[in-house]
C-alpha cells in the first residue's frame, strides 16, 4: 500500500551561510519542484552538504553557524517564527553519508524510531515496517530477522535501512548527503533504483561526487563551486541533460568532464 | 589439508624454533632457584634481581637467533610485558589472599548477621559480628549514591550536550574536586556539624562522602557520553526528535554500559572511605536503621577501630570485617553488571 502522497516543492532564496566569521555560501537560489530529483555536484569544500543541511534546519546544530536568506516549503518559510525545527525535520527527511542506524535497537525498532522520537502514535506497526522496508528495497533481505540488531547488517543494507527509517516518517522531501559514497556498486545500484521509485511520491535532493550517478538519477543538477578564498555558490543550475551535455559556463564544462576537481 | 599447509608462503614458528623458545623460557627459573639456594640468598630478592635479567637474556638470544636484531626488541617487549603483568597479578592475589586468610578466622554467618552489642575484647569469636556495620555501610553509601549519581549524570549531560560557555569552568572545577583529599571533605562536614550543632549521624557521614563520589561519577559519565558518536544524535534530530527524546531514547541507551561503569567507580570510590567517616560519624555497636540521629558504624570505621586494639580477637574481627567489605563490593559490582545487561535485543551476529 504505497500511498501516493502529493509531494511538495522546496525553494531556497538567497541562502548565505557563515561559520563564525568565514562565509562559506553566498546567495544560493535553487528550486526543487515536486516529484523531481535534484543532484548537487561540485568539488569538496564548496558547500554542497552545508547547503543541504540548511534545507531541514540541521545546519543550526553547529554552534558557530550563521544563516541569511529563506527556505520555502510549500510557500512557507521554514525559518519563520511559525515553524519550529522539529516539525520541519518531520517533513524533510535526511539520509547521511555514513549509515547511522541506532545500535541499541533492532531493525524493526529502527524503522519505528522516527515516530517514537517525534512523539507520534504508531498505528499499524507491522504494516508500516513492511511498507518502509519495501520502499527502500531491503524487505526481502531482512524480513526473517526483524528483531536482529541493526548493526548486524552490512554497510549497504544499513544505508537502505536508514532510508527506510526516513521513509517511515512519510516525508515530503528527502535529502541525501552522498548516500552511496561508502557503498559497493551493487548496493549503490539498488539505492539508485530506490531513488527513482521514491521520486514518484516526494522530491529528492541528493549530494553526490559521482558524475555518472548524478546523470542516472537526477532530473535537474546544480553545480556548486568555491573559488580560492571565496564563499561557495551555484555556478550553473538546469536540467541534468543540459548541465552535462551543453553547459553554458566553462567551469561547469571542465568539472563534469573531469578536467579539475 | 596437509597440502594446503605445505603450500603456505609463510609459516608459524616451526618445531625447532618452538623448542628453542620452550628451552629459553624454562632454563632461567631452575637456574635462579639453584643460585639462590646454593648462595642462601633471600628468595624473593634473588628472584626479582636475577630472574628478570636472565629471562631477558635468554629471550634475546632466541629472538636474535630467529630474526636478528629486531627479534631482540620483540623478545624484550614480550618478556617485560609478561613480567609486569605477572607482577600486578601477584600483587592483587597477595592482597586478596592475606585478607581471605586472616579474615576467614572470624567469618561465619553469625559474624555477618549479628551486631556487636555485648561484645568485649575478650569475647570469643563465636559471638557478635559486623551486621550493624554492613547495614551502616549500605545505608550511608545508598544515601550518597542517591544524591550523587543523578547529579553526576546531570553534570555529565550538561558537559557533553550543551553548547554553553561555562562548560569549561564547570569541567575544571569538577576535576579539581576529584582531587579533593577525603579527609578534607570530612573536615568540611565536621566544621558544619560543629557550627550548626546538628549532631553526628549516618547522614553527616553520607554528606562527607558526597563530594568524593560526585566528581568521579560526573567525569566517568562524561567520558561515556562523549564516546557516543555525534552521528547518532544527528540521526535522531533529523528524524524530528526534540533534544530530550534524542537524549533519552538514543544517546542514553548507547552509553548505558559506560554510565554503569561510572556508577561502579563512584561506589568503589566511597565504599571503603574511612577518614571522613571517622570525623563525621559516631561509632555504635548496635544496629541502627536511622541515618538521621545516633551513632552508626560502617565497615571501614569498624576495621579502623578494631585493628588498633591489642587484643587478638579484636584484630581477627577487623580482618573479618575487611573480608566482608570485599564480599560486599564484589556483590554490588555483580548486581550492577547483572542489572545492566541488555536483555531486550537478541545480540546474535547473523550472517
Amino acid at each position: 500500500m504505497t500511498s501516493l502522497v502529493t509531494s511538495s516543492s522546496l525553494r531556497a532564496e538567497n541562502i548565505s551561510v557563515w561559520f563564525g566569521e568565514r562565509q562559506v555560501l553566498k546567495d544560493v537560489n535553487l528550486v526543487f519542484p515536486a516529484n523531481q530529483v535534484t543532484a548537487l555536484i561540485g568539488p569538496s569544500g564548496c558547500g554542497k552538504s552545508t547547503f543541504l543541511r540548511t534545507l531541514n534546519r540541521m545546519h543550526e546544530l553547529i554552534p558557530s553557524a550563521g544563516l541569511a536568506g529563506a527556505v520555502y516549503l510549500n510557500e512557507q518559510d521554514i525559518y519563520s517564527e511559525a515553524m519550529d525545527a522539529v516539525s520541519v525535520r518531520i517533513k524533510v527527511g535526511m539520509v547521511f553519508q555514513k549509515p547511522n542506524p541506532f545500535p541499541t535497537m533492532s531493525i524493526k525498532e529502527n524503522i519505528l524510531s522516527g515516530l517514537k522520537l517525534s512523539g507520534r502514535k504508531i498505528k499499524d506497526a507491522d504494516e508500516l515496517v513492511e511498507t518502509s522496508l519495501r520502499r527502500a528495497s531491503i524487505w526481502n533481505e531482512v524480513k526473517d530477522r526483524l528483531s536482529d540488531q541493526a548493526i548486524s547488517l552490512s554497510g549497504g543494507q544499513q544505508q537502505r535501512l536508514c532510508i527506510a527509517r526516513s521513509l517511515a516518517m512519510d516525508p515530503e522531501v528527502l535529502l541525501m548527503d552522498e548516500p552511496c559514497s561508502a557503498l559497493d556498486p551493487g548496493s549503490t545500484r539498488r539505492i539508485e533504483e530506490t531513488i527513482s521509485e521514491l521520486a514518484e511520491s516526494m522530491s529528492i535532493v541528493i549530494v553526490t561526487h559521482n558524475m555518472q550517478q548524478a546523470q542516472r538519477v537526477s532530473d535537474q543538477t546544480a553545480f556548486f563551486l568555491a573559488e580560492e578564498g571565496m564563499p561557495g555558490g551555484v555556478v550553473e543550475f538546469g536540467s541534468t541533460e543540459q548541465v552535462f551535455n551543453g553547459p553554458i559556463d566553462q567551469r561547469t564544462n571542465d568539472y563534469v568532464n573531469g578536467h579539475f576537481g | 589439508m596437509a597440502r594446503a599447509l605445505a603450500n603456505q608462503p609463510w609459516r608459524k614458528a616451526n618445531n625447532q624454533r618452538r623448542f628453542e623458545i620452550f628451552i629459553a623460557s624454562l632454563i632461567p627459573l631452575p637456574l635462579v632457584a639453584y643460585i639462590s639456594i646454593s648462595q642462601q640468598l633471600n628468595p624473593i630478592l634473588s628472584f626479582a634481581a636475577l630472574f628478570l635479567p636472565m629471562q631477558l637474556i635468554a629471550a634475546s638470544i632466541v629472538g636474535y637467533h630467529a630474526y636478528g636484531r629486531r627479534g631482540v626488541g620483540d623478545a624484550v617487549l614480550v618478556v617485560v610485558t609478561f613480567f609486569f603483568s605477572a607482577f600486578v597479578l601477584i600483587l592483587l592475589l597477595s592482597v586478596l589472599s592475606s585478607v581471605i586468610i586472616q579474615g576467614s578466622r572470624a567469618i561465619s554467618w553469625q559474624f555477618i548477621s549479628q551486631n556487636n552489642v555485648y561484645v568485649s575484647p575478650t569475647t570469643s569469636l563465636d559471638y557478635g559480628g559486623v551486621g550493624h556495620a554492613v547495614v551502616g555501610t549500605l545505608i550511608v553509601v545508598a544515601i550518597t549514591t542517591i544524591a550523587a549519581v543523578p547529579l553526576g549524570l546531570a553534570m555529565a549531560v550538561y558537559l557533553t550536550q550543551s553548547q554553553s560557555k561555562t562548560r569549561n569552568l564547570v569541567r575544571t572545577f569538577t576535576q579539581a574536586l576529584s582531587g579533593l583529599p577525603s579527609v578534607v571533605s570530612g573536615l568540611f562536614i565536621l566544621s558544619i556539624i560543629e557550627s550548626t550543632h546538628m549532631g553526628r549521624s549516618g547522614f553527616t557521614g553520607a554528606l562527607a562522602l558526597f563530594p568524593l563520589m560526585l566528581p568521579t561519577v560526573a567525569r566517568v559519565a562524561e567520558e561515556a557520553l562523549k564516546l557516543v558518536p555525534v552521528d547518532l544524535r544527528y540521526a535522531a534530530l533529523a528524524l524530528g526528535a526534540p533534544n530530550y527524546r534524542a537524549f533519552f531514547q538514543v544517546i542514553l541507551p548507547a552509553a548505558k554500559s559506560g554510565l554503569l561503569t561510572a556508577l561502579l567507580l563512584g561506589l568503589a570510590r566511597v565504599v571503603g572511605e574511612t577518614a571522613p567517616l571517622i570525623l563525621t560519624m559516631n561509632p555504635s555497636s548496635s544496629t541502627s536503621l536511622n541515618p538521621f540521629s545516633g551513632g552508626m558504624s560502617t565497615l571501614p570505621t569498624f576495621i579502623y577501630n578494631y585493628l588498633a586494639s591489642s587484643y587478638e580477637t579484636s584484630q581477627a574481627r577487623a580482618w573479618g570485617a575487611a573480608l566482608v567489605l570485599l564480599i560486599l563490593v564484589g556483590f554490588l559490582f555483580g548486581l550492577a553488571r547483572f542489572l545492566g545487561k541488555n536483555k531486550s535485543i537478541k545480540s546474535k551476529a547473523s550472517k
